[in-house]
């Protein structure tokens, strides 16, 4: 009888843990935070962000999640809009990077807290050129740009344009590699760099709203061209790694001899020494590579709204700007004139007269099915 | 499974009439999550592909997400590569692991413990933490490299971002299991009748085919069939170590659900992954009835 007892029981435990995670809250007071960056990002704000912000504002605690990447940011998006229509908890308040326009509808429904009319005191110190939507708050940017090793190709004779860097592409095969478009924005801006040369070099030609499939089919059928072209001149005659990091990996290990990358990320990787302090950096000058800002999300129906407020409040002040420079490697959000005049002079050298960028939305994803089916095949890597 | 042990396990049902609703319920809660968790998923997919609003919003029966990847060269071709790397793995862990489990089986030495404890190995070291391993030891420039370089031989192509990364990567990942299953299934090979057969002159090849082979063939479809399910839907290891293009189904599901925002046309993949796997599945059912019915 004691058995079986001990069998109900257990049974019944199990049945209660099921059912269990059904009835959790998000606890008051701590912003549930998430995060579609890479862990460099990650670490700036559980390092520096997290404790200024907890010391400034006794009380609110910051709980940060690593959503993996922007679709698993997305389908926290889609729970809050199930959450709203339901008049239940999202149990999420802030998105460190996501684009308003995704989930769609998500503006409509009203999820996203309105940024402009949300009365932050440092909305107005936010550099214009960013400003995308109301509903989302750039306070960082960084930029693609190449990395070389300068053991095997001088300064002086690396590539200043796109024509320039594939004619250098072509006469060192195997030298250059960059990472599939999807896996990783470093690989990503390079693909819509050369979308970008395909198209008369106009960044405007693109916008979030002006995908239809015949222009869609017309202006990256070209840059297909483009890509296919140096493929037998790529890494192991047209091998893509699989994102950032292995990028990086491959010219650290002496492999390749140039790649794309993410400015804070290399930056990052030379400080740590991943990278030698001599790698050299170039951006081209007849059009830069794209980069982008990354614009925070507030949560309209989050339980912690207005604590989530502050703290897109507090992104924006000069303290974080400046470590935005100077722990991660990024461009601050906010004009040049709202970071400290020390800092404005010591990166003088790197402020981007302009920083290209491409839409997201549809292009995304016809940009990622087209590369897959129209560059990365096609190649006989045999020979 | 013999005599002895059917006699044996039938007094411990014998007064457990009582005990019947209380198994029931036990059992109820793992087919309960199987049900939650997998059947009912299988036939969300199945329906929501084939029963689907067309352009006007009519719902209807329509088959054209198929028809649309078994016309795509790209879809073909994924599905050809995980096809392939699927049978390359199963031939190869045949290959190696029979040999691996005949030395564990016979072997009396000190060094088997050794071998056995290298086999299962695989088993404990997660496939992201494999998988970059593999890039340092066999990547460009890895170790493999600099020891060859170190003897003055030349440099070999690196199956990284090839087709053969994934191979390797797989291969080694499922030793442990398979190796594990085909030692159970020696276990049933008693000595005496291989010493009989010596008796009578056989050797040891004749011995293998003979003897032991017909005892283990049951073992050898089981685990074939379980790493064949686990290789097919795999998705770290070809992810972080196959090429671009072709891809296996699982990276190529993902992208086209997350990336690409094509839904219906992930489900499409899984729900023919799945049919695939059945096939696998029943060879696996197929053996375990048998065996029962012995």
């Amino acid at each position: 009888m004691k058995r079986r007892t001990f069998m109900m029981s257990a049974a019944g435990a199990a049945a209660g843990l099921a059912l269990a995670p059904r009835m959790s809250f998000a606890a008051k007071g701590t912003i549930d935070w998430y995060t579609g960056s890479d862990t460099n990002v990650l670490d700036f704000w559980a390092n520096t962000v997290k404790p200024a912000f907890e010391a400034a504002n006794p009380g609110i605690k910051l709980n940060l999640v690593d959503a993996g990447d922007n679709a698993g940011i997305l389908a926290i998006g889609e729970r809050a809009i199930a959450a709203k229509q339901t008049g239940t908890d999202p149990q999420a308040d802030f998105f460190e990077h996501s684009d308003p326009l995704l989930p769609a509808g998500a503006i409509d429904a009203g999820v996203y807290a309105n940024m402009k009319n949300a009365g932050l005191s440092n909305y107005s110190r936010i550099n214009p050129l960013a400003i995308q939507s109301e509903y989302s708050l750039p306070y960082r940017g960084s930029q693609v740009l190449l990395a070389y090793d300068t053991a095997k190709l001088k300064p002086a004779d690396a590539p200043k344009t796109w024509e320039e860097l594939v004619t250098w592409i072509k006469a060192n095969p195997g030298q250059f590699v960059y990472n599939r478009p999807d896996k990783g924005g470093s690989g990503g801006n390079f693909v819509r760099r050369a979308i970008h040369e395909a198209n008369g070099r106009d960044p405007n030609a693109f916008t979030v709203s002006n995908y239809t499939q015949e222009f869609g089919d017309e202006a990256l059928g070209k840059a297909w061209k483009l890509l296919t072209d140096i493929a037998p001149s790529l890494y192991d005659n047209g091998a893509y790694s699989s994102g950032n990091t292995q990028s990086l990996q491959l010219l650290s290990q002496g492999v390749v001899t140039m790649i794309p990358v993410w400015s804070d990320q290399v930056l990052q990787a030379i400080d740590q020494g991943v990278l030698p302090p001599e790698t050299g950096l170039v951006q081209l000058q007849d059009l830069a590579l794209c980069g982008n800002f990354s614009r925070s999300i507030v949560i309209e129906n989050g339980a912690n709204r207005d604590a989530a407020l502050k703290l897109a409040d507090f992104i924006l002040s000069e303290e974080i700007q400046g470590a935005i420079l100077t722990e991660l490697g990024g461009f601050p959000g906010v004009s040049w004139d709202h970071v400290s005049p020390a800092l404005r002079e010591k990166f003088a050298a790197i402020i981007p007269q302009s920083i290209p960028t491409f839409p997201s939305g549809k292009w995304d994803a016809a940009i990622n099915d087209g590369w897959y089916r129209n560059v990365a095949p096609n190649v006989d890597r045999k020979s | 499974m013999s005599e002895v042990a059917k006699a044996a396990a039938r007094p411990l049902m014998e007064n457990a009439q009582s005990r019947r609703p209380l198994g029931l319920l036990l059992v109820a809660i793992p087919v309960f999550l199987m049900i939650w968790l997998v059947v009912w998923p299988a036939i969300n997919a199945i329906s929501r592909t084939i029963w689907r609003p067309d352009v006007d919003g009519n719902v209807g029966f329509d088959l054209s997400s198929y028809a649309f990847f078994f016309s795509d060269r790209y879809s073909l071709d994924n599905l050809a590569i995980t096809l392939w790397t699927t049978l390359v793995c199963a031939i190869l862990l045949l290959v190696i692991c029979l040999p691996i489990a005949l030395y564990l089986r016979f072997s009396r030495s000190r060094l088997s413990g050794y071998v056995q404890a290298l086999a299962i190995l695989p088993m404990f070291v997660p496939s992201i933490i494999l998988a970059f391993a593999f890039i340092r030891v066999l990547g460009p420039n890895g170790m493999v490299d600099i020891l060859f370089n170190a003897v003055g031989l030349p440099k070999i192509r690196t199956p990284y971002l090839t087709p053969w990364g994934p191979v390797i990567g797989l291969v080694w990942d499922n030793i442990p299991l398979t190796v594990l299953i085909l030692l159970s299934g020696l276990g049933s090979v008693a000595n005496q009748s291989i010493e009989a057969a010596r008796d009578v002159g056989a050797n040891a090849l004749r011995v293998f085919r003979h003897i032991i082979l017909p005892r283990i063939s049951n073992s050898i479809l089981v685990a074939l069939s379980f790493s064949v399910l686990g290789i097919f839907s795999s998705f770290t290891l070809p992810y972080l170590l196959g090429p671009a293009s072709p891809e296996m189904l699982g990276p190529f599901m993902q992208r086209t659900l997350r990336e690409v925002q094509d839904p219906i046309g992930a489900m499409t993949q899984a729900v023919i992954a799945f049919g695939f796997c059945i096939v696998f599945g029943l060879f696996y059912v197929r053996s375990v009835a048998r065996n029962q019915g012995k």
